[in-house]
């Protein structure tokens, strides 16, 4: 680990020298060079934190680990870990079904109707600039500090890039695959059944994709501002318990959470439209 | 002008009347098509022949119903053509298949749209993909097929749809030159066993002499006008080294600018 | 002309929308059918807009302060995280060293969404300007890196040879080709950069300040003053579109530049 620590700091300037030394090619080998990376940085973060560089400000690794599997046992605030991570997702799953439910037909209507799309539109443009989290205040002065008004947030947050892929997914649609459609003797119907639909599909499961995880991020801070349970509330407390290994460990769940929603929802992709690829190549 | 072959009994499945379009009002007016006649006579090959920006594409396209001509008519087994029409089948330079459809649910599209039954459908389906040879890739997704396959799905989605007329919008434009001719020869094949009318554009000279009964010519610059209509009297398989066939290749060089 | 009505009224129909927006608020308030301690009508805002512009009660600040107390801190994160973020960004996609020890911490980093970092900012630098330029930097960073990289990966590899061929070093050819083709990219994480930071600035103010426009909201809260709130929010969102608009006309001038 040595010699590599001294290595380092002159990899900069032996660019120019790649292929002249074994050792040095090993050395630039991605992946040796990630897990050096890993490694080093486990250990510069143990090493500030041993020697106390901030002050009490920073755990050890090993410190936010023992954190993590105790939060996981044992309750706070009634909750195990799981529990508080259930409690974020559940109101994720609620909020993204009501912002699906209502955005996408929202979405849908304004890309077919022109006069749907004039009128729904300036309303759209003049909400969207402001972020969800900036509602929370008239969410809890209309709903209460209860549940209803977390979910209407983030309803705000996901329900933005519902409307916004459908409209642009039909809007969209490749005209000439709906001239493809009529030469061979399709009506009005049958095009948006069997063209813009599909067509569209791709866009619209975008913009689901960008909706969940603006869903996520706003649960968050709907939580940070006034929750009971929660992943928010778990980082919250932990800040005010002056508890920092508490706050990292609640990170590293909610960073995981978000790293295993996206690749569940790619993988869903595959699924459901296997033909996707051909539109990414194309053009 | 139609009546250069004589008159020989044929009738006239498609007839354009002083057609011309325009896109734009005003000053952005931009003529793309100058009064043109075009008639094209049952089970006949015409090849419309003219460079890239020539509004082959156009005229191809008010003929299908999927534009309207600025003015004039156009005619299409005596009635006068006012959308599209599935009498004819259309082959597009992009391909246009359904990315989200494989091959054998594209080439079944036409019937089904119909309301013709699965099995039958099927059927149908099969019996043209195996004559543009594709057999063994029925259940392949577009983007999984090469340039010159997916352009026989789109000659196949065409045809399983009993179109009187094929119109073949530059279908091998895009297309390697080896696989080019394969596919010329193909198209031929399905011809002489699929008998149809067949307007074909293309801005190839030596496909245009290969392909055609009649070739007829553009003009280079827009708007783009009728410049002369060939006779093609060779007899087919046509050879690209044949005496006959590289004379005639040399006079309609001599008439287009692109030989400059 | 049919086209240009058609317009014409999609337009005024759009006009139309927004007026009834407003009139409908405002007569939704007037007439009691939604109780003023829960909605402030328009008027009431533009009254409270007002007032704040000269008052400093309730809230211990005039609307200024509080609007220049947000840009200050946003600003300064965001430019702290365009000076670290696309250098580094730029670094990694050329350079396997810096790749391969910048890319799994900021893989690590990267899922983390901006509003999570709020308590430990606040934790490790506290309620005032630093805690909050830490967070808008953390949650900026992540868009000027990728973007950056990615521009980088995204070279053509003909350029990158073709200057090979010619003896460039590696440092020219990261300096003259990978760097301006990768701008396009770059520009296009500002912008996502800047909403990101927008947004995690609002939120972090609204859980730790005493001055700033999250603040403002949260003030309006306690104070049981939905005029204050939707002012908060109204000059959120304004000064949000203001800044996206700055950034965009600097954007545009610089890639005009680097395309001279």
């Amino acid at each position: 680990m040595s010699k590599i620590l001294e290595a380092n700091p002159n990899t900069e300037v032996l660019e120019g020298a790649r292929s002249s030394f074994s050792i040095k090619k090993i050395l630039y080998n991605k992946y040796v060079l990630y897990v050096i990376s890993i490694c080093l940085f486990l250990i510069v973060l143990d090493l500030f934190a041993v020697l106390q560089v901030f002050g009490n400000f920073m755990p050890r690794p090993i410190e936010v680990l023992t954190t993590l599997i105790n939060m996981t046992v044992t309750p706070l605030a009634g909750k195990t870990l799981p529990m508080h991570l259930w409690a974020s997702l559940r109101r994720v799953l609620i909020a993204f079904a009501i912002a699906v439910f209502i955005g996408v037909p929202v979405g849908v209507l304004m890309g077919f109707s022109s006069v749907a799309n004039a009128i729904i539109s300036p309303i759209f443009h003049l909400f969207k600039p402001m972020p969800p989290i900036a509602w929370i205040s008239l969410a809890i002065l209309w709903l209460g500090i209860g549940e209803a008004s977390k979910v209407f947030i983030i309803v705000i947050g996901a329900i933005v890039p519902c409307i916004l892929n459908s409209y642009n997914g039909i809007r969209l649609v490749d005209e000439s695959l709906k001239d493809a459609l009529r030469m061979l003797g399709g009506n009005r119907r049958q095009e948006i059944i069997e063209v813009i639909f599909p067509a569209s599909f791709p866009a619209i499961f975008a913009g689901l994709q960008i909706s969940l995880s603006m869903a996520w991020t706003t649960v968050l801070a709907a939580e940070l501002v006034g929750a009971r349970e929660g992943m928010g509330f778990i980082i919250v407390m932990g800040m005010n318990l002056s508890k920092p290994s508490m706050i990292i460990a609640g990170m590293i769940v909610i960073a995981l959470t978000a790293f295993m929603i996206s690749m569940a929802v790619n993988y869903l992709e595959r699924w459901v439209c296997p033909w996707k690829t051909e539109l990414e190549t194309t053009e | 002008m139609e009546n250069r072959i004589g008159n020989d009994g044929i009738k006239n499945v498609i007839e354009c009347k002083g057609i011309s379009k325009y896109f734009g009002e005003g000053a952005n007016k931009k003529e793309v098509l100058s009064t043109m006649d075009l008639s094209v006579k049952e089970n006949e090959f015409v090849v419309i022949l003219g460079p890239g920006q020539s509004g082959k594409s156009t005229l191809f396209r008010m003929i299908a119903g999927l534009e309207k001509p600025s003015t004039g008519h156009i005619y299409v087994n005596g009635k006068e053509v006012t959308g599209p029409n599935p009498v004819i089948g259309y082959v597009f330079q992009r391909y246009t298949l359904f990315p989200w459809k494989t091959v054998m649910e594209n080439v079944e599209m036409g019937p089904k749209l119909k309301g013709v039954g699965k099995k039958e459908r099927r059927e149908k389906a099969q019996y043209f993909i195996n004559l543009v040879g594709l057999n063994g890739f029925e259940d392949a997704y577009p983007h999984q097929l090469s340039g010159g396959m997916k352009q026989r799905v789109g000659i196949a989605r065409a045809y399983a749809n009993d179109p009187e007329i094929m119109l073949l919008d530059e279908p091998f434009g895009q297309l390697d030159a080896q696989t080019r001719i394969l596919m010329e020869q193909e198209i031929l094949r399905i011809w002489e066993k699929e008998k149809r009318t067949v307007c074909f554009v293309t801005n190839n000279i030596d496909e245009a002499i290969f392909l055609g009964d009649r070739i007829v010519m553009l003009e280079g610059k827009l708007p783009s006008k009728m410049k002369k209509i060939y006779n093609v009297d060779l007899p087919r398989p046509r050879d690209f080294t044949d005496l006959a066939f590289l004379e005639l290749r040399e006079e309609i060089t001599g008439e287009t600018e692109l030989a400059l | 002309m049919g086209e240009n009505k058609k317009n014409m009224f999609l337009k005024v129909l759009s006009v139309v929308s927004i007026v009834a927006l407003f009139l409908g608020w405002q007569l939704v308030v007037d007439f009691g059918i939604v109780p003023n301690t829960l909605l402030a009508s328009p008027k009431q805002v533009i009254e409270m807009f007002i007032y704040k512009i000269s008052n400093a009660n309730p809230d211990g600040a005039v609307l200024w302060v509080h609007v220049m107390t947000s840009l200050q801190e946003a600003l300064t994160g965001y430019l702290l995280a365009l000076v670290i973020g696309i250098p580094l960004g730029l670094a990694m996609g050329w350079f396997v060293v810096v790749e391969g020890l910048a890319r799994p911490i900021f893989e690590m980093i990267r899922p983390i969404p901006p509003v999570a970092w709020i308590p430990l900012a606040i934790f490790w630098f506290g309620i005032g300007l630093a805690g909050k330029v830490f967070i808008i930097w953390a949650s900026g960073l992540v868009p000027c890196v990728i973007n950056s990289f990615v521009g980088v990966k995204m070279t053509n590899p003909v350029f990158i040879k073709m200057a090979k061929t010619y003896g460039a070093t590696d440092w020219e050819i990261f300096k003259d080709i990978c760097i301006p083709s990768a701008l396009p990219m770059v520009f296009g994480g500002l912008q996502v950069a800047l909403a990101a930071s927008w947004t995690a600035l609002v939120a972090a103010e609204l859980i730790a300040a005493d001055t700033g426009l999250g603040f403002l909201i949260t003030m309006g809260r306690r104070l049981l003053k939905p005029d204050m709130i939707i002012l908060g929010m109204m000059m959120v969102g304004l000064t949000g579109v203001i800044i996206g608009i700055i950034i965009d006309k600097i954007e545009k001038r610089l890639v005009a530049g680097v395309n001279k």
